[in-house]
């Protein structure tokens, strides 16, 4: 029940009974639903959101990047009528703000007529200088904005602050609204709800029109996987059909923008960048920034890149500006503004000054300039001493303060368990600059207080919702993952691959094969090693001996046990401070896959999401339990390692990510192969049991030689083998032509791989001599045996540098990051 | 007076460097009585790209691009500068200073608006209390602004230290008011801080200083060094330069580069590259009557 309270405006209903009409629709339709379904539908989207990876990262959460974003199956309901308002006041001030943008950058007119105070340029710190003087921007500087609405106890909208450079939540609202309308599908019909999809197509074209060339090349610029939006920044690359790109994946050449490619430098016409201002250019602003891409100004300077929304749009963030927005709207437009902002003074004005020292308990103060860093201060709770300091702050410097009145915002309700509880919110629209006018998205990205807080952030944690536009007319159903009556244009030139996503495809390929290297590993070692005799228990030793590795926990100083194995399993499995455990690879394969989201299936990317929760152990676990977590990671592995090869189309991307599979799995059965013919004696027969088991042959070589186990059989299982997908040379062999198909490979390294196939395709494994269980000669020292073992070292060098060699062909310049000198 | 002055920057990186992205500050001004007659610019290893063009406070900018691997940078730049004579003309009764910080935010003449800029904090030099408390000494009450700026520039030149060891490029203003030694460029620094402090307009001023051999040595080539120094706006007369480094008022001896908010501003060569890690800078500056 909602508790009625008349401070402030409620959405659903005035008295917090009695519902608005327009919510008939979509209570009718819970109704119809009932608690019960709807909480089991929410539970089912709940799943969904966690394993499609949507993700707020929030900076001081403890759960870091990649925490799910919280959302509200309850929907934000605005009758036509009101939207009609919002979508009048929004677009007239996104207009507003652009011809604003273009005098300040231009001409500045504004300020040498007094019409915006020049302390608001010259103090601000977003007022880039470099960019001044640039040629406009045919459309303007403004492409997108985001402008945040707060409803007062009165019904009204007011803006409470406009997001200009490069606003985010677009991707949250479409991700909302896919997931709310699949919740409540019976409302979403039954409400005429208006539709995003082609809000997002004709952004899609405007972004491309940008350019004035025939085949432009747009990219989605980001601040990279630690950026708290991330997610939304792949989803819309995706959505939008850009290629994500970050600032080290960009490269500026004679004044012109690349982007770096595996098959070379790719010309870039079109940024739609969500990095901040200062960040784009370390060379002519922030000079420490490793954000952006150093002569980018310059490039549009020479006008050969377009960059939406246009650097230094920043500046007319501060809330500043918005005592003088009336006044600029009748001077530039001949019209008042539609849409009020919330009251605000800047004390760079007298009265203004004098105002807010006289009210400091009806106002809230913040920085002019949001780059400097304060927190608002809420004047209401201050003690007399604290006013004081505060007024004396102010007015030492008092252009660099504004003071707003505290909006009482409206509530809304949330669902939580079954209940409804009203919360206050923020409504954050969006306008499109389309050339030819402006556009509002027929919707927005709603933020919900957590608890009863008024202060609305999802930096703080709050939830988010969707926003129905309810319409009187009849709604577009088109829709861009499904188009219907369109042409499709058949594309079949690959896309652009940068350098850094090949090298996050090659290291996703090789962490999920060392995974399952690991997982195949230790579920052989675990489910024996309770129950293995001392010979048994020596080659699990030399098995677990193929790994090599350096923070093994086995003891140095005395012969280990048994016990001492189990503890290393164990360690190895969950060991999250040791790189080389299950647990640090498959959080790999979940930071890789991350990074390289938009360009995997949605089902990859929820493997990858579950891969990540797959090997967790908790610490009362029985030992026997482990192999149970084991087969379910392996599952996991295995539907991965599938999809690799049935869902992803054959690009070079697939190349890359394959490429890493084949090196890692040749690279562990190099070693597995050395250790079982150096000095295989009747001892260690288990071994070829274990390693057969460990590389998952034991089918083949069952189906081969039944059960006897022979040393030369199994080697011919294990690297000779080419129709095993196990097999050494099988790797060797497809590391060889994945490699032919790579572009622009180095000669060099395609003779070295060819020349290492053509070396073990050469051993004749009729030559080696092993002793057979029961006779007393010692293996080794044959002709065969010393071929096999000089062979075999060569291949094991060589794979690391012909690894390295790739990544020097292919990922160098991704990974160099620029340094700023002299200045 | 007739200056031909050549610039000599070197960078030796540690580890070669596979693509540089420079900007050079290194043209001179031309404006009022000076003017520069020539002005080439020599890069080694030759880049791949360059453009120019004037920046927001109107300093001339050369961008270049080095796209060969090198281990070094060799920037050298070569002008011919004139100065005409006696150019700085203070004004025999100067306003008092509180007018001038007074009227300023309501001056909406264009050399006014243009002056306002140089009053606020800029990236390098946040003005404050301590700075204010500093020059009030030399600002006192109601004192023509030409006489206090003039107090000020000497009492700099008298109380800090010249120290080159003591400070680096991107010493903070505070901390050299604390410390009481620095370079040309801190007590530039310090004393736009100063004066921004009060609400006075001041800008950064890069150049040269012709220097004198001692009496009966000759003139060491290279001997020369950038330079910088302080201008502050005194409204009806324009920008007052002072050199707080050597208690002067510029005037044949100093050429300008470029002037700007800050050092940031107009640092004569800067870059963003790709490699090098460690590396070290030598300068040499020639500069010799025509």
């Amino acid at each position: 029940m909602l508790l009625p309270d008349r401070s402030t405006y409620n959405e659903f209903a005035p008295d917090g009974v009695t519902p608005r009409p327009y919510w008939s629709a979509v209570i009718e339709s819970l109704q119809d639903i009932g608690p019960d379904e709807l909480a089991r539908r929410w539970e089912r989207a709940e799943r969904r959101i966690r394993e499609n990876g949507v993700t707020y990262n929030v900076y001081t959460d403890p759960q870091g990047v990649n925490r799910p974003l919280a959302i509200d199956p309850i929907p934000l309901l605005i009758p036509p009528d009101e939207w009609r308002v919002i979508e009048a006041g929004i677009t007239q001030r996104a207009h507003l703000l652009n011809l604003l943008l273009g005098d300040i950058y231009g001409p500045r007119q504004l300020v040498q007529n007094g019409d915006i105070p020049a302390a608001l340029l010259f103090a601000n710190p977003a007022f880039l200088r470099p960019l001044t003087g640039v040629a406009p921007p045919q459309r303007g500087h403004l492409h997108l904005i985001g402008v945040d609405l707060a409803r007062s106890p009165d019904g009204r909208w007011w803006v409470l602050a406009d997001r200009t450079q490069s606003p985010s939540g677009t991707g949250y609202a479409l991700q909302n609204r896919t997931i709310v309308a699949d919740v409540l599908p019976e409302a979403f019909g039954d409400a005429n709800v208006r539709r995003l999809a082609s809000f997002f197509r004709t952004w899609r074209e405007v972004l491309l029109g940008l350019a004035d060339c025939d085949h432009p090349r747009a990219v989605l610029l980001t601040p990279g996987p630690y950026n708290e939006t991330y997610f939304e920044h792949s989803y819309l690359a995706r959505y939008l059909g850009l290629t994500l790109a970050e600032g080290s994946d960009l490269t500026v050449r004679d004044r012109r923008v690349y982007l770096k490619t595996v098959e070379g430098l790719q010309p870039v016409h079109v940024i739609l960048r969500r990095v901040d201002d200062s960040f784009c250019d370390p060379m002519e602003l922030r000079h420490d920034s490793f954000l952006g891409v150093a002569g980018l100004v310059d490039a549009i300077h020479a006008g050969n890149v377009v960059v939406a929304n246009a650097l230094g749009s920043g500046v007319i963030e501060t809330a500043a500006i918005m005592p003088f927005l009336p006044g600029l709207a009748e001077k530039l437009l001949g019209e008042a503004l539609k849409l009020p902002s919330v009251a605000t003074w800047w004390c760079g004005q007298d009265y203004a000054l004098d105002w807010v020292l006289n009210h400091l308990d009806r106002v809230v103060v913040k920085p002019a300039f949001p780059l400097r860093g304060m927190e608002p201060v809420f004047g209401a709770g201050l003690s007399q001493a604290e006013k004081q300091r505060i007024g004396e702050q102010i007015r030492s410097r008092p252009y660099e303060y504004v003071a707003q009145e505290q909006v009482d915002l409206s509530t809304v309700p949330v669902w939580d368990q079954g209940r409804l509880y009203p919360r206050s919110l923020v409504l954050r629209t969006y306008v499109l600059n389309t050339g030819s006018g402006w556009i509002a998205m027929p919707g927005g990205l709603v933020r919900v207080s957590e608890a009863d807080g008024q202060v609305v952030s999802m930096q703080r944690g709050g939830r988010s919702k969707d926003a129905w536009v309810l319409w009187d007319g009849p709604v577009d159903t088109f829709s861009m993952l499904r188009p219907r009556n369109q042409p499709v244009q058949l594309e079949r030139a690959p896309a652009d691959l940068p350098s850094r996503a090949a090298d996050n495809l090659f290291w996703l390929g090789r962490y999920a094969e060392r995974s399952e290297s690991i997982a195949r590993l230790l579920r052989c070692l675990m489910t024996r090693v309770r129950r293995a005799n001392h010979t048994e228990l020596a080659c699990l030793f030399r098995l677990h001996g193929c790994l090599g590795s350096p923070h093994s926990t086995l003891p140095k100083d005395r012969p280990a046990s048994a016990r001492d194995l189990e503890d290393e399993l164990v360690s190895l499995m969950s060991g999250v401070e040791r790189p080389d455990s299950l647990a640090s690879n498959l959080a790999e394969v979940h930071r890789v896959g991350g990074s390289v989201r938009e360009r995997l299936s949605s089902d990859m990317s929820r493997l990858v999401v579950a891969l990540a929760e797959s090997a967790r152990t908790e610490n009362y676990m029985l030992f026997v339990e482990y192999s149970a977590v084991l087969n379910g990671c392996l599952e996991l592995l295995s539907a991965f390692s599938g999809m690799e090869r049935e869902n992803i189309t054959r690009g070079s991307g697939w190349l890359f990510l394959s490429l890493g599979r084949r090196l890692e799995r040749a690279m562990y059965s190099v070693r597995q192969l050395r250790e079982l013919t150096s000095g295989l004696d009747e001892q260690s027969w288990p071994l070829l049991e274990y390693v057969l088991e460990a590389a998952d042959s034991s089918m083949t070589y069952r189906s081969r030689y039944f059960t006897t186990l022979q040393p030369i059989a199994v080697l011919d299982v294990l690297m000779a083998d080419e129709s095993n997908p196990r097999s050494l040379n099988f790797q060797m062999a497809h590391l060889a032509d994945l490699h032919k198909r790579l572009p622009r490979h180095p000669p060099a390294d395609q003779q070295a791989i060819q020349g290492a196939l053509a070396l073990l395709r050469g051993l004749d494994l009729e030559k080696l001599e092993f002793p057979l269980p029961g006779s007393d000669r010692p293996a080794g020292n044959s002709d065969g045996q010393s071929q096999i073992a000089r062979s075999l070292g060569s291949v094991q060098k060589l794979l690391p540098s012909w690894a390295d060699n790739i990544s020097l062909t292919y990922f160098e310049h991704a990974h160099t990051y620029p340094i700023s000198i002299g200045g | 007076m007739t200056y031909r002055i050549v610039h000599k920057t070197t960078y030796k990186y540690k580890v070669p460097v596979s693509v540089g992205n420079h900007i050079a500050y290194l043209t001179p001004r031309t404006f009022a009585h000076h003017t520069c007659m020539s002005h080439e610019l020599l890069v080694a290893p030759a880049p791949a790209g360059v453009s120019e063009r004037l920046d927001y406070f109107g300093n001339p900018v050369t961008f270049f691009t080095i796209r060969e691997p090198h281990s070094e940078l060799q920037i050298e730049a070569r002008s011919r500068v004139v100065i005409d004579d006696d150019p700085a003309v203070w004004p025999e009764r100067a306003q008092p200073w509180e007018e001038v910080a007074q009227s300023l935010p309501a001056d909406r003449s264009p050399e006014g608006l243009d002056a306002y800029q140089f009053v606020f904090e800029s990236p390098r030099i946040k003005p404050g209390a301590e700075f204010a408390e500093y020059a009030s000494q030399s600002f006192s009450p109601a004192r023509p602004l030409t006489e206090a700026l003039l107090d000020l520039t000497g009492r700099i030149y008298k109380d800090f230290r010249f120290d080159s060891k003591a400070t680096n490029v991107r010493t903070q203003p505070e901390e050299v008011l604390r410390h009481r030694r620095g370079v040309c460029q801190d007590f530039a620094h310090l004393q736009v801080a100063c004066l921004r402090s009060l609400g006075l307009p001041a800008r950064y001023v890069s150049g040269y200083l012709r220097t004198y051999p001692p009496p009966g040595r000759a003139r060491l080539v290279g001997a020369d060094a950038s330079h910088a120094w302080v201008s502050a706006y005194c409204p009806g007369t324009g920008w007052l330069d002072v050199d707080p480094t050597n208690n002067l008022i510029p005037s044949q001896s100093h050429v300008t580069l470029s002037w700007g908010r800050d050092y940031g501003d107009v640092s004569p060569v800067r870059g963003v590259i790709q490699g090098g890690r460690e590396h070290k800078v030598e300068v040499g500056v020639d500069m010799e009557p025509d």
